[in-house]
């Protein structure tokens, strides 16, 4: 319930400017709030950043442990170190990774990461010049609403998040909308597993990102444009704000906003991630309303990834023809991020559509045997390396019964037990479920615990209702976390059976 | 009425009205749908899944205590629904795994009943090894009411929601996240230490017995004799409440307190500490149960209701005939109810002629 004067919006930052989650540090909070010390345990008990001490985290992510994260573990608390194990901290390139108490990267640098090279014919053109003029912004100012999405519609872009929604349909849903109090939020938690392109973006091209985010605020008619960002990305949070700075004086049509997260993959969900910039747990909620009629604060709310909202400047600069020409099987050109058993794992910006083979090709070729990709980040299970001629696009790996995601590709050698890698999958979604419902909630635990009694007693019958309860986190569960939690597991069964033998 | 319209269940017409959920239609037309995290004096939360049926033009199933009912919508359920049917069964099987289950492998009854054994008894779960999740109790709450038992718990957080949104008291609250989440305190401290008015309305609204009142823990619903309605005497706001009488010892007894199911009396399900939990006095050994006069030997003597009356009256009619109505005066307790302050004023203008009459509900 909403107390009169209650400032719930603050509550997670606070906690974390307090030093985490104590019960002296809740009591200082709701005084400071007036939201209720119960409220604020609860919101602030949910995410792993905010218990409290200092420690080292280690990612537990699927490309850092086939590059040795366990070792890594075992060496830094020989060290003496307090050390925790996280979900993928989206540094798969440079595996295995670890972030330091003040949740710096370690950076091993072996070598440059790998990223295309220059070229202004890419949408995103992660290594070209940033550019600050905002000329794109100008021309999308002289054009209506109409237009806007028009040209839009005309470019194909869909959204770069993971489900590949037809971006214009979003922005109109929220320009006709008869409240007036309208949002534009950019969802930079990029947590799936295997996923760094907006990390990159981030860093690289902060200024496509916020011209981005400026074009659609005129576009919806929004007067607040907020900026949510992975709480574990703290040099790209400052190479944003950085660029915001540069440009603000052509931008204070509208006011600006940055929330940083606090840890927890499913605050990437859009309406979890609604939740928790009002400080509350950040359980998605159920769908319909969609957050272009209820979504911040019960506002029209536009929401749209990092990758989203970069390619729209080029849009502007080009046209709509010209985007969708830069696909192949479907509109403009794609970000994928690649990890795993490659020789240069990295962000590579090629036409959506473009196969494994063509990426691994820029990435530096396959190390090893290849025998299995995951190519759209662990919500999208596994294919057999058969299938690495299919377009990387979202309507043909869905055809295969997977998805391009986020488009977090990982290459896996013959090196690689594929029950093992269900495993890890599965304790990730485990882990990660927020807990709300219970398809997912215990569903996910189930067969993350049956997976492991299969690795250690070698007995099949661990697993044999592993299909029926697949089948009901996707039937049964509330969001996307749920529904595709059980697919490692699924896809690995269904293309290696017998690597799920006796044993 | 015209603004009713037909939905379809089940190939059968149902009427709802504009702006009401699949359920409420359903339910109102006796057609069942399980439910677990539903209570009509909350919000819909969706929760616990139980309720979701197939919606035409729908590819996911939906929450019928969500979804708003519309003109010539077409809903299927378990009854005529085999995809409902076995997210039934699975999803009974996921919270079995989950749940503490009795020698008979049915999820245990409590006190407090459990919503969930009988549902698993009007389905065909399969069984699932158990999952142990890792969900906190509060160890040490040392409150005299209330007790939490996290194995019984399907986290639909009904308890949570009541305090917030029909109490707003926030004293506990969904804590952690996955499969550690469970209700908890700011600091998991024990209920006294909280903003906790021990109103017990989370007990009430819990389906599965995960909270159950300390006292009489071991009498289970079945075991009951029956339950009677009553008005709670406390205050004067009238509460209805049912006192649950079991025999023990060969004697019927009171062993509980429970309010009667929301939307049927002026109290809506809710009860505050007193009405739920200060039963007690009901069979202390000092309870006063017939009038008494203190007679010419000091002590205090049973009479009759006629006597004790006449003795009463004749005694503050001497007050009166010595000292005028003045020196009168009444005060009745805010326990009555409004009839018996309205008599009160009667006896104090009518009958002594004097304006000193108050009711301590007045301050």
């Amino acid at each position: 319930m909403q107390k009169t004067g209650a400032r719930r919006e603050e509550i997670l930052h606070l906690l974390e400017e307090l030093g985490g989650v104590t019960a002296d540090n809740v009591r200082e909070v709701a005084r400071r709030t007036k939201v209720s010390e119960a409220e604020i345990w609860g919101s602030g008990t949910f995410y792993t950043l905010l218990k409290g001490g200092p420690r080292v985290r280690v990612c537990n992510g699927l490309s850092c442990r086939i590059r040795g994260s366990d070792e890594l573990v075992a060496q830094l608390r020989a060290q003496g170190k307090e050390v925790e194990e996280v979900s993928c901290l989206g540094q798969c390139d440079r595996a295995p990774a670890a972030l330091d108490e003040n949740l710096k990267v370690f950076d091993k640098s072996r070598g440059p990461r790998g990223v295309t090279p220059a070229n202004p014919g890419l949408a995103v053109n992660l290594a070209g010049e940033p550019d600050y003029t905002l000329a794109a912004l100008d021309k999308a100012r002289a054009m209506a609403p109409a237009d806007i999405f028009r040209l839009l519609e005309e470019s194909g872009l869909q959204g770069r998040g993971g489900a590949g929604f037809p971006a214009h349909i979003k922005w109109k849903g929220v320009s006709t909308q008869k409240e007036t109090e309208r949002y534009v939020v950019c969802n930079a938690d990029e947590a799936e597993p295997a996923t760094f392109k907006d990390r990159e973006t981030m860093l690289r091209r902060p200024d496509k990102i916020i011209e981005g985010m400026a074009i659609a605020a005129h576009a919806v008619g929004a007067g607040e444009c907020h900026f949510y960002i992975r709480g574990e990305f703290r040099a790209e949070y400052e190479a944003v704000k950085a660029a915001l700075k540069r440009m603000e004086a052509r931008l204070n049509f509208v006011s600006w906003y940055f929330h940083q997260g606090h840890g927890a993959y499913i605050c990437g969900e859009e309406t979890a991630l609604l939740e928790s910039m009002e400080g509350k747990r950040g359980m998605p909620r159920l769908k319909p309303p969609f957050p272009h009629e209820f979504g911040f604060r019960g506002k029209p709310t536009l929401i749209n990834n990092v990758e989203t909202l970069a390619c729209v400047p080029w849009i502007f600069h080009n046209g709509g023809p010209a985007f969708k020409a830069l696909g192949r099987t479907e509109a403009g050109s794609k970000l994928y991020c690649i990890s795993g058993h490659v020789n240069q794992p990295g962000v590579y910006e090629l036409p959506l559509g473009a196969t494994l083979d063509e990426l691994v090709a820029v990435a530096g070729g396959y190390e090893g045997t290849p025998k299995a990709f995951s190519p759209g980040g662990a919500s999208s299970g596994f294919l057999p390396i058969s299938k690495s001629s299919t377009p990387l696009d979202f309507k043909n790996l869905a055809k295969e019964g997977s998805m391009l995601g986020s488009a977090g590709v990982v290459v896996l050698n013959d090196t690689v037990d594929m029950a093992k890698a269900a495993q890890w999958q599965l304790e990730f979604f485990e882990v990660e479920s927020c807990g709300q419902c219970a398809p997912c909630r215990i569903g996910s635990r189930y067969l993350h615990r049956q997976t492991t009694k299969y690795l250690k007693t070698g007995d099949p019958g661990a697993l044999k209702h592993a299909g029926d309860i697949g089948w009901e986190m996707e039937e049964g569960s509330i969001c996307g976390l749920g529904m595709v939690a059980a697919k490692p597991l699924e896809s690995a069964m269904k293309y290696w059976p017998q690597e799920f033998a006796r044993r | 009425m015209s603004d009713r319209f037909n939905i379809t269940v089940d190939g059968k017409p149902v009427a709802a009205k504009p702006g009401e959920t699949v359920l409420r239609a359903c339910q109102r037309e006796g057609i069942h749908i399980p439910t677990l995290c539903d209570d009509t004096r909350l919000d819909p939360m969706g929760a616990c899944r139980a309720c979701l049926v197939e919606v035409d033009g729908q590819r996911r199933l939906q929450p019928a205590c969500a979804w708003k009912a519309a003109p010539n919508q077409n809903v299927k359920t378990h009854a005529s629904s085999p995809r409902v049917q076995k997210h039934q069964d699975l999803l009974v099987s996921l919270y079995m795994a989950d749940h503490k289950l009795d020698e008979s492998g049915l999820p245990i009854e409590t006190a407090n009943s459990n919503q969930l054994r009988s549902w698993a008894q009007e389905t065909r779960p399969v069984s699932l090894e158990a999952v142990e999740a890792p969900r906190a109790a509060r160890a040490g709450d040392k409150n005299p009411y209330i007790q939490y038992n996290p194995e019984l718990c399907i986290l639909c957080a009904r308890c949570t929601r009541y305090c917030d949104e029909i109490e707003a008291v926030n004293a506990i609250t969904l804590t952690n996240r996955g499969s550690e989440t469970t209700i908890g305190t700011a600091g998991m401290k024990g209920l006294l230490e909280t903003t906790c008015e021990l109103c017990g309305g989370c007990i009430d609204t819990c389906p599965t017995g995960a909270l159950v009142e300390k006292k009489a823990i071991e009498i289970l619903p079945h075991q009951l004799e029956r339950k009677v309605r009553t008005t709670c005497n406390y205050c004067g706001v009238g509460c209805q409440m049912d006192l649950n009488v079991a025999k023990v010892n060969g004697q019927e007894k009171v062993v509980r307190v429970t309010s009667p199911p929301p939307g049927e009396t002026v109290n809506d399900g809710n009860l505050c500490v007193k009405g739920r939990f200060a039963y007690d006095f009901i069979h202390h050994k000092d309870r006063i149960t017939e009038p008494m006069i203190r007679k010419a030997d000091g002590n205090l003597h049973a009479v009759s209701w006629p006597e004790a009356l006449k003795f009463a009256a004749e005694g503050m009619n001497r007050v009166k005939q010595r000292h005028g109505p003045g020196a009168l005066g009444f005060i009745s307790s805010a326990r009555c109810t409004g009839e018996e302050n309205f008599l009160m004023g009667k006896v104090s203008r009518a009958a002594f002629k004097t304006g000193n009459v108050h009711s301590c509900a007045a301050t």
